[in-house]
């Protein structure tokens, strides 16, 4: 009974949804804070203490703006998006060891939560080629089809080097692959590389500089999400922090051990889990808006050009790398 | 409380949508000024837009052309509600030098509501600043 009591807890408050929420706002939060200081600007300041509240507040004044239908839309595809976006990246999230508090693993943690992960990031993609699509906006489904066209360049690369870390591993359970890449020095060495390529695959992913070539808002206004206004916009911000977060997670996961690591003297095991995950994460996600402030936006053709010539053979050159590493026993 | 909610977070996060109504640039570099570095108004929560639907004041420069007339309109239009205009610079709030010119109307006002004049030929940044913040007071007052 206290079991169940505790699982509920885990799904809604803590690391579920509420934990999650904040964790979103909270990583939009570090982003655009990190990228106004390497930019020597202040970024959000009066709006809580240092700007913290700012994007709770720019999602509450979404919410509460008039929400256009333009005549000439997709109703249903309009209206589906931008729930269905939010509610994969919720989805993928819980399995995903954040701060695991019953079992020692992510919530939804089983044998091949990988291939799904892997799965919901490509339908969050393909969602924004739908989004745009069915907007009936010429900026709109010029951002549409880029969005799909991208795709095409990072996701074969991303699986490609999240697979790598389940291969090191032996298994494709998330939460398992962090216990073991956290346990294991030689193996976390091992998959640097695959954490930089998976660094620049994510960046596309979401759509940041270099790679937002879809949202382009000197050519195409802002993409595929020209036509969104109000609630619909405020859902869409809020799965991209999700799926920020996501990204993050599942990053430090797959690569540094997520929330385990070397256990810190006289704190409660939990606590631990959280202070590393949150560690771990912010520095990535600080990684992530520091390539956004160094970089200016890349073509369409170089960008996918760049996937398939370098990023593609350098995922591939890391999953041989690992195998023979694990064929030679060096990853044990 | 529901509202006080909603109107804190409107007062704290005005995106801005930059509109060009035939100004000469100069108003235009001055926006630019504001967004960047030296006065970054991303501390007070306030955006740049490239999409009217995302926008919540809409910063026009210039005097209003003929032939901008129905784009400003369309622009204004498509702007969801709650939405604030902001006339920036001489030529916007009255036409400023090209007062009676046969192919401009002399003045925002004469095409769409405005909420806050801001004058100068071009204004300062800190002047664009103050017109944001009275317009911020004007959202803060109203009940």
């Amino acid at each position: 009974m206290m079991r169940e009591a505790l699982g509920v807890v885990e799904l809604l408050v803590f690391p579920g949804f509420l934990f999650l929420s904040w964790l979103a706002l909270y990583f939009e939060w570090v982003d655009r804070k990190f990228y106004a200081k390497l930019q020597y600007r202040y970024g959000p300041l009066y709006t809580g203490p240092k700007g913290f509240l700012q994007p709770f507040a720019d999602f509450v004044k979404l919410l509460a703006k008039e929400d256009i239908v333009p005549a000439a839309v997709d109703r249903f595809l309009f209206t589906l998006t931008p729930i269905l976006m939010l509610a994969l990246a919720f989805y993928a999230l819980f399995y995903v060891p954040i701060v695991p508090m019953v079992r020692n693993v992510a919530f939804g943690a089983f044998e091949g939560d990988l291939i799904l992960v892997i799965f919901v990031l490509t339908m969050v993609g393909f969602l924004k080629f739908l989004a745009g699509w069915g907007s009936t906006n010429r900026f709109s489904a010029v951002g549409a089809v880029r969005t799909a066209f991208q795709l095409l360049g990072y996701e074969i690369p991303l699986a490609v080097v999240l697979l790598t870390a389940g291969m090191g591993a032996g298994t494709l359970n998330i939460s398992l692959i962090a216990q073991k890449v956290a346990s294991n020095g030689i193996l976390a060495s091992a998959l640097l590389p695959a954490l930089a390529i998976s660094i620049v695959c994510f960046q596309a992913e979401l759509e940041r500089i270099p790679f937002d070539i879809p949202e382009a808002e000197q050519e195409i206004v802002a993409g595929w999400l020209t036509e969104f206004s109000g609630r619909r916009l405020a859902l869409f911000r809020f799965a991209t922090d999700l799926e920020l977060t996501l990204a993050a997670a599942l990053t430090a996961a797959l690569f540094l051990g997520g929330p385990y690591g070397p256990a810190i003297p006289l704190i409660p095991v939990q606590v631990s889990y959280f202070l590393w995950f949150m560690f771990k994460t912010t520095v990535i996600v600080m990684v992530l808006a520091n390539i956004r402030a160094l970089f200016a936006r890349l073509r369409i053709d170089q960008m996918v050009h760049f996937s398939w010539r370098h990023l593609l053979i350098a995922a591939v050159a890391e999953a041989i790398f690992i195998q023979v590493l694990l064929a030679a026993g060096v990853i044990a | 409380m529901g509202l006080g909610l909603v109107k804190w977070s409107r007062i704290k996060s005005p995106w801005i949508l930059h509109f060009n109504s035939g100004a000469c640039n100069a108003c235009d570099i001055e926006v630019l000024a504001v967004l960047t570095p030296r006065f970054d108004v991303e501390r007070f929560g306030m955006l740049l837009k490239g999409s009217p639907r995302h926008a919540d004041i809409i910063v026009i420069t210039g005097s209003v052309t003929r032939q901008i007339r129905d784009r400003l309109v369309r622009i204004y239009e498509q702007t969801p509600e709650p939405k604030f205009v902001l006339a920036v610079g001489n030529c916007a709030g009255t036409g400023g030098v090209f007062q009676q010119c046969y192919n401009v109307y002399e003045g925002v006002d004469k095409v769409i509501p405005v909420d806050v004049y801001v004058p100068g030929c071009p204004p300062r940044p800190e002047a664009i600043i103050h017109g944001v913040v009275k317009l911020l007071q004007k959202l803060q007052e109203a009940s």
